[in-house]
């Protein structure tokens, strides 16, 4: 090689080199998060999305909720151990007549400005998202009519109607609460830019796409966090790169691992994959509708009989989920024990319903799934269509775009059958079963059952927890014997760790900071 | 000179409102953001109530027309998705862009200027072989594939540079070879195809019987005149540049413009995608017309109409 060539390279290398040099980074460590290291008490989480905004009452978003958790509190919180209401800020509550409840405060509250926490900021924050239409959480939040302060730390909440599911409501995405004095004092642009709640940790820095961070507040009202000092949420869209970080060590949490690197993760040295049963569970929603082969419900049984929903949990998940014939799932008001963790399958007698019902020989329909909104949907997509085939029941796949899959569902244009992944935020039966409404869909999925129709609307504004418990359980097994649509299995929630960091996820999808400690 | 800088800069205005014409009906086409707003079990009434709320019942025209009347007084509309004016977002994020774009080039300037001027000297050697065929593969690598093979290789298992994010120059290095790779190829092949043309000319051969050294014969006579096209074609990389970062800035978790403009289609943020794409576009066009001005001073020959 003639010494000219040599330079060329020479001078590549030197500026490759150079660059490298410049990181100031030693070999094998770049980027790493101090592992292990006990004087480390910055913890770095990746997350799949940006959060959406420091608007509480405006998002709808659970992986924004799953930073703000942090930063604001409710006034009661729900024990995902238990299922049980316990205080947060409020001391006490009680139920005083159908349309009241009285709540407390406890004393000591502070924004991290140093507030103290009144009935007044409850007003506004509740006031807010159950009157302005524009929010995004206001649907859940228009049956509560006003909030009426008596002092400084005792309020009632009044509602329009009778509303069982107050407390489940106001404990969930939509109902933190906010500071009104400091609002009022600045505008609500100044405190999106700099926003303040109660929780145990306070605001630092966003740059949006890249990082949220946060810091502990020492005067937090419950305990403060001796674990950690600062908390940094990166944001790491793309799965593969979200991975490469957790195993370089970059981050010491990432969530939403694809299946594809559970194996990877585990096998790694210095992380594991932890996983829970969230509430989302996954269904395909069948056409009652005049004139389709699913209006019968020997038909809706013989699909559900066909499908094996233990096979697509173990073949297709790994074993991470659970097979249901109920949407409602534990932890949830109104759960019916024996209609979960179990399923139909009878491949034998569908096809003697289907030849009962006038399709001896099978039929065609069409399912519309999204690709990639859920753990391996267009997988489990395509196990059904396989299994439906055994019994001579021919699926036509569409996969679709998320928006397009949205926008021809809402629009009522769908055709036989569509795949989807509903959560329950409420954690009560009346959010998960007011699918089954028959108004709710009409043209879209027409499914009626009077009974189930009487059942909704006196559990709806029934006050006796009791009662209304045994109407929601006696809904889910009407509608299980009646096959309104097929409900497969509730998902899992896949969260990789390093080794050197405790953390098991919870149902409700939240990243709670006090819940992870240093090994 | 300046006549004609003046009337590209007034042509701008039409080739904007074109080009905002036909996002916003794209936008509009393609469906209703309303619906990726609210869970996925919303009522109907509640997709409704909101769309009305946020004024997306009205009719195309009149929606379009709004959008211009605004857009013309430097507001884009509000973000759906961060409910902040969708220019200062947009305006937010163009420094990372610029910043990955920069060392993009930098870096393709770096690999192609070497190796065009070394494959043309030895045409047809198997040195001209590698370099043309790795130009050709260079192009051919699609930028997540290659991303995410640097990832493994630099960070995963050499553990040498970070994965992903944006701060030192260490987190730039990554991105910044996966985004100038096609680029370096493709300027590769073009100072390549110039040099080997002018190497042929008449002064070249002049220069080289007049028994000047044949590294000055290459740097001073052949490369300055190569430059020329190079240095155009350089400024209408632009558009490459840019759609390369949509795909580069997603696999690096680079905080720009591209990584933004991706979110805001998946979440039909109409606002952001106006303001993403008008912003380009003027992005682009200005990069055009700096191309233009750029040949003019490099090749007096040159006269601008």
């Amino acid at each position: 090689m003639k010494r000219k060539q040599l330079w060329f390279i020479c001078i590549l290398f030197i500026a490759i080199g150079l660059l490298v040099g410049c990181t100031g980074e030693k070999n094998g460590e770049a980027g790493k998060t101090e592992e292990g290291n006990e004087d480390n008490r910055t913890l770095t989480i990746a997350l799949g999305t940006d959060m959406v905004s420091f608007d509480v009452h405006n998002h709808n978003n659970t992986s924004t909720e799953a930073i703000h958790i942090n930063m604001f509190n409710y006034l009661v919180k729900r024990n995902n151990e238990t299922g049980e209401m316990e205080p947060d800020l409020a001391e006490s509550y009680e139920n005083i007549d159908d349309l009241t409840w009285e709540f407390k405060l406890k004393d000591g509250v502070t924004f991290h400005n140093g507030d103290a926490l009144t009935s007044a900021d409850v007003k506004y924050s509740l006031e807010r998202v159950a009157t302005d239409t524009t929010l995004l959480d206001h649907a859940n939040y228009k049956t509560i009519k006003e909030v009426e302060v008596i002092d400084d730390t005792t309020f009632r909440i009044h509602t329009h109607e009778p509303d069982p599911a107050l407390l489940n409501r106001i404990s969930r995405i939509g109902s933190s609460i906010l500071p009104a004095n400091y609002i009022e004092e600045n505008g609500f642009d100044h405190f999106l830019a700099n926003p303040i709640g109660t929780g145990p940790f306070e605001f630092v820095e966003w740059v949006r796409d890249d990082r949220i961070v946060l810091k502990t507040y020492g005067d937090y009202f419950d305990e403060k966090n001796e674990e950690w000092d600062e908390i940094v949420y990166r944001i790491i869209p793309e799965n593969s790169t979200r991975v490469s970080e957790l195993l370089t060590g970059g981050v010491d949490m990432a969530v939403n691992i694809p299946p594809s690197d559970w194996v990877r993760v585990n096998e790694n040295e210095g992380t594991y994959l932890t996983q829970g049963i969230s509430n989302r569970t996954l269904m395909i929603f069948l056409r009652s509708t005049e004139g389709y082969p699913t209006e019968d419900r020997r038909v809706r049984e013989a699909l559900d009989l066909a499908i094996d929903n233990q096979a697509i949990v173990d073949n297709i998940l790994g074993g991470a989920g659970t097979p249901t014939i109920t949407r409602v799932g534990p932890g949830d008001v109104g759960h019916a024990e024996h209609l979960y963790n179990t399923y139909n399958y009878d491949p034998e007698r569908a096809k003697e319903l289907l030849a009962e019902a006038g399709f001896k020989d099978g039929f065609e329909m069409t399912l519309h799934s999204p690709r990639g909104r859920y753990l391996q949907d267009a997988e489990i997509a395509e196990m059904v269509a396989g299994m439906l085939a055994e019994i001579g029941v021919t699926i036509n796949i569409e996969f679709m775009e998320w928006s397009n899959y949205l926008e021809l569902r809402n629009a009522g244009e769908n055709k036989d059958a569509y795949l989807l992944g509903l959560g329950n935020s409420m954690f009560d039966a009346a959010n998960a079963l007011d699918y089954y409404r028959y108004d709710r869909f009409i043209g879209q999925l027409d499914y009626r059952n009077d009974e189930v129709e009487e059942l909704l609307a006196a559990a709806e504004q029934n006050m006796d927890a009791e009662e209304r418990n045994e109407q929601y359980i006696k809904i889910q097994e009407l509608l299980a014997e009646d096959v309104a649509h097929l409900v497969l299995h509730q998902e899992s929630i896949n969260i990789g760790v390093v080794d050197h960091i405790d953390y098991k996820p919870t149902m409700d999808e939240m990243i709670y900071i006090d819940s992870i400690t240093r090994k | 000179m300046m006549h004609y800088i003046v009337r590209r800069m007034l042509q701008i205005i039409p080739v904007l409102l074109i080009i905002s014409f036909i996002v916003f009906t794209l936008v509009f086409i393609a469906g209703d953001p309303v619906a990726l707003m609210l869970p996925e079990d919303a009522a109907l009434e509640e997709i409704e109530q909101l769309r009305e709320s946020l004024g997306l019942n009205e009719p195309f025209y009149i929606q379009y027309g709004n959008y211009v009347f605004r857009m013309i007084q430097g507001d884009f509309g509000e973000s759906f998705r961060y409910g902040q004016d969708a220019l200062s977002v947009v305006l937010e994020r163009l420094p990372a862009t610029f910043e990955l774009a920069i060392a993009a080039i930098v870096i393709a300037i770096m690999i192609a200027i070497p190796f065009g001027i070394w494959s043309a000297t030895k045409q047809n050697s198997s040195i001209d072989l590698i370099a043309t065929g790795a130009a050709v593969v260079g192009k051919a690598m699609p930028n997540f594939w290659l991303g995410i093979m640097l990832i493994l290789l630099f960070s995963v298992t050499l553990g040498v540079l970070p994965v992903s994010g944006r701060g030192s120059i260490a987190h730039l290095i990554l991105p910044a070879i996966t985004l100038g790779t096609g680029i370096a190829a493709e300027m590769t092949r073009l100072i390549r195809s110039s040099m080997l043309e002018i190497l042929n000319q008449d002064y070249i051969r002049t220069a080289k019987s007049k028994g000047i050294k044949s590294v000055h014969v290459i740097y001073k006579h052949a490369f300055r005149n190569a430059l020329i096209p190079f240095v155009t074609i350089t400024a209408l990389q632009t558009s490459t540049l840019i759609g390369g970062a949509l795909i580069t800035e997603t696999v690096f978790a680079w905080p720009g413009i591209g990584q933004l403009l991706i979110q805001a289609v998946n979440t039909r943020d109409m606002a952001i995608v106006q303001a993403c794409v008008m912003i380009i576009a003027a992005i682009v066009i200005l990069m055009n017309l700096l191309a233009d001005i750029i040949y003019r001073i490099l090749d007096p020959r040159i006269k601008l109409n």
